[in-house]
């Protein structure tokens, strides 16, 4: 059996639309306390915390090196610190690499956004686009989504019905997880008479902005019983980069997400992942990229994605319980919400929402307009 | 009028008319005077997005903003071979006047693309034994006592000497006595081909279209140390080629919550306070305070009130200023950056601001052994809880 990187403790503050009366530093203050309390963990430079990775987006955070304004609330004086400047979920490989490669034995996680400081985060997008090419012909990740949108939904068999079905169970699975955004509940029709954003996304379609930091305390196998009593197991990670030029691809083709699950399975020794896994957390940024993400993790059939959820899939494979990143996360931290959901699940401490004999469990996230880069974590129990 | 790389001022705003771009000066309705030095004073108009004049005037009214710059610089910079923006900064380019209007000016004109002619064979030789002199090392002609004599035939053709002696070169235009070494080509253009690499001297030999006489050895090895390589001025003839160049400004608003560390500063500030934070386990202070001790990791709460008086710890005097980000508008140089440490703070626990400009040169440093300069901070009248609140510091006497 491959090695294993345990995740010893999380820590998170409640997603909110904003936190007007904190900036990022206070957020992640919030959650750095609870994890040194909760494992004890030292910044002793032999037995403790002697690399730091943090998550940010210098355009969100509207400061360059934006790691730079948290050093000192995560920690990260006189050490290690290093910035994922992507996909948070890529974090949580990049900390496997650190343990695995025996560089270090403890890495302390950390990550924030606050979307709230932004105009618009569809101009922030829009910086991440092609400057000469997309940018002037008004791409950004939402209308990339929507190009996306009209070709998986003509193809797979998803309706506008569909999509309403999984934003109202998205805000009804929410009201049971106390991290999630207070979002209203809605119904079917409120949903299908929401505001047309991008033909065929919706306002409701779209996860609301959102302010959210977290922390996770990560170590090696030998020294976990230092840190924690219930440990939860990295066992597999894969992501994989499609091309950049929107222009060069099959958007529809899942390609990435595809790539990423089977390095993530290969790793973890999953051979069929509706049996061997038993609840998934995808990024979905909006509805329609629920049941095309299920379709790129191996849990729908390709091109089913209509019939899988009236067959009841999103039940069946315990599909998002948390609310889903469509409830609201940032956009950056997506992958870091669904594996401290699957965290919580795989500890048996996810409350109300939580699913019984739970032993493995898979967190998917995507950077990008329309799912460009992908990267999918295997943790268990 | 003097030239500068070739170009005269008045032919920067004699080709106005032809690097005109309509489509940089969409919807602009505007004058613009130009204060030469020396040179003269220029308006030009543009209306409702045409250019509609350039003429020279005894006076510059009515413009929205005006250019004053001395000759070269002028030149330079709508050549490109002065960098705009260091002209600007360094002060040798000024504007009066609305700067933001005076900008979009630099979108209105294409370069100016210095029109390169051919050089005759006769300007080569010219400026190929013009530079001789000045292309000579001295230092790598230590005990050479020698002369070069040139013998070019053809309508272009002349004799020349260039004689090296106690390290110092000489050049005449006649042969006499005896030179060290002779150089003899039937026709002066194979001269200039030879010399700008176009041609071999093998194959000019070879051809019989000329012939070296004395000492071969020591120009072929002595020659190429003692003078630096001729530089052809047509530097390869190619006309200069205007690049495409796409400018981009990013612009995405944003608000900023300040939370309860930092908005206890800056409000401290609206009050004309200065507040730090202590550490309750290593007792530092930070400034501005912040929400915990980097060094030990413990939540900081205690406020404490510093200065507002200190002593200046680090200085230095700016002038090359960036513009400010805010208004994008350049500082007014030469400005003094201090580091001061307020009264009540210790060690490296100091304050970044400005001194006040007419201080500057009586501003001293100070160390742990050593007293600064002691300073107080001016208050701005109407405080907005920013770090403008004060405007700068100045000498507390």
């Amino acid at each position: 059996m491959s090695k294993r990187i345990a995740v010893c403790a999380v820590a998170q503050v409640k997603n909110e639309p904003e936190y007007a009366h904190m900036r990022f530093q206070n957020m992640l203050l919030e959650c750095f306390e609870p994890i040194m309390e909760q494992t004890g963990v030292t910044f002793d430079m032999e037995r403790g915390i002697r690399n730091i990775i943090t998550c940010s987006d210098d355009v969100f955070d509207a400061r360059t090196i934006s790691d730079n304004g948290v050093t000192d609330v995560v920690g990260a004086h006189f050490r290690g610190e290093e910035k994922m400047a992507q996909e948070s979920i890529n974090g949580l490989g990049y900390a496997m690499a650190c343990i695995l490669s025996g560089h270090d034995d403890v890495i302390l996680f950390m990550g924030h956004c606050k979307e709230s400081q932004g105009e618009s985060r569809r101009m922030a997008t829009n910086l991440a686009c092609d400057p000469f090419y997309c940018r002037p012909v008004g791409m950004d990740f939402q209308n990339v989504d929507a190009l996306q949108a009209r070709e998986y939904m003509e193809k797979s068999g998803v309706t506008e019905e569909h999509l309403a079905k999984i934003v109202v169970r998205s805000r009804k699975n929410a009201k049971k997880n106390p991290y999630a955004r207070e979002n209203r509940q809605v119904d079917e029709k409120e949903v299908m008479n929401s505001p047309m954003y991008a033909d065929p996304l919706r306002e409701l379609h779209v996860y609301p902005v959102t302010d959210w930091a977290y922390g996770i305390l990560l170590c090696c196998e030998e020294r976990v019983k230092e840190f924690t009593k219930k440990p939860v197991w990295l066992t597999g990670y894969g992501s994989c980069m499609d091309r950049y030029f929107i222009g060069d691809r099959d958007l529809c083709s899942n390609f990435s997400l595809k790539q990423a699950a089977q390095r993530a399975y290969a790793r973890a020794g999953i051979k069929d992942p509706r049996k061997d896994v038993q609840l998934f957390e995808l990024s979905d940024h909006a509805a329609y990229q629920l049941p095309m993400w299920a379709e790129g993790v191996g849990i729908a059939d390709e091109g089913k994605g209509g019939k899988w959820i009236d067959d009841g899939g999103m039940e069946k494979f315990n599909v998002n319980l948390s609310g889903g990143h469509l409830n609201g996360n940032p956009l950056l931290l997506g992958g870091a919400a669904r594996a401290i959901e699957c965290y919580y699940q795989l500890s048996g401490q996810a409350g109300d929402r939580q699913v019984k004999g739970v032993k493995r469990a898979v967190a998917q996230a995507a950077t990008g307009g329309a799912g460009q880069h992908q990267a999918v974590i295997v943790m268990e129990a | 009028m003097a030239e500068y790389w070739g170009i005269k001022v008045e032919d920067i705003f004699n080709t106005m008319q032809e690097r005109f771009r309509p489509e940089g000066a969409q919807g602009v309705t505007a004058s613009y005077g130009y204060d030469i030095a020396g040179e003269g004073k220029w308006k030009v108009t543009v209306y409702n997005g045409t250019l509609a004049a350039v003429e020279r005037v005894d006076g510059i009214t009515g413009c929205v903003a005006t250019m004053s710059a001395d000759g070269e610089t002028f030149v330079g910079v709508n050549t490109g071979k002065v960098d705009a923006t260091n002209a600007f900064m360094g002060g040798k380019v000024k504007v009066e006047g609305d700067m933001g209007a005076f900008g979009k000016t630099g979108r209105m004109f294409r370069k100016f693309v210095i029109a390169k002619k051919e050089m005759s064979t006769r300007e080569y030789i010219e400026d190929m034994f013009g530079t001789i002199v000045s292309r000579f090392k001295p230092e790598e002609a230590e005990d050479v006592d020698a002369s070069f004599a040139y013998d070019l035939g053809g309508p272009d053709g002349g004799t020349w000497t260039v004689s090296v002696k106690d390290k110092k070169c000489t050049i005449a235009t006649t042969i006499e006595g005896n030179p060290t070494v002779t150089l003899e080509f039937n026709d002066a253009k194979d001269y200039v081909d030879f010399i700008l690499g176009k041609i071999d001297a093998q194959t000019l030999l070879a051809a019989g279209k000329g012939s070296a006489k004395g000492d071969i050895n020591l120009i072929q090895t002595k020659w190429p140390v003692m003078f630096e390589k001729y530089k052809d001025p047509m530097g390869g003839a190619v006309p200069e080629q205007e690049l495409l160049v796409l400018k981009k400004i990013i612009s995405v608003n944003q608000k900023y919550a300040t939370g309860p560390v930092m908005g206890r500063f800056l409000k401290g500030l609206k009050d004309k306070k200065i507040y730090g934070n202590r550490c309750p386990k290593c007792g530092r202070i930070q400034l501005p305070p912040r929400e915990m001790c980097a060094e030990c990791r413990v939540r900081v709460s205690e406020f404490v009130e510093v200065g507002p008086k200190g002593e200046v710890r680090y200085m230095d005097v700016v002038y090359y200023a960036l513009p400010d980000p805010l208004t994008g508008v350049a500082r007014e140089t030469p400005y003094g950056s201090i580091m001061i440490l307020l009264d009540g703070c210790k060690g490296n626990e100091t304050l970044p601001h400005f001194i006040r400009k007419d201080q500057i040169e009586k501003i001293e440093m100070g160390w742990n052994e050593k007293k600064g300069t002691r300073v107080r901070p001016v208050w701005e009248e109407k405080r907005a809880g920013d770090i403008w609140d004060i405007k700068y510091f100045e000498i507390d006497e």
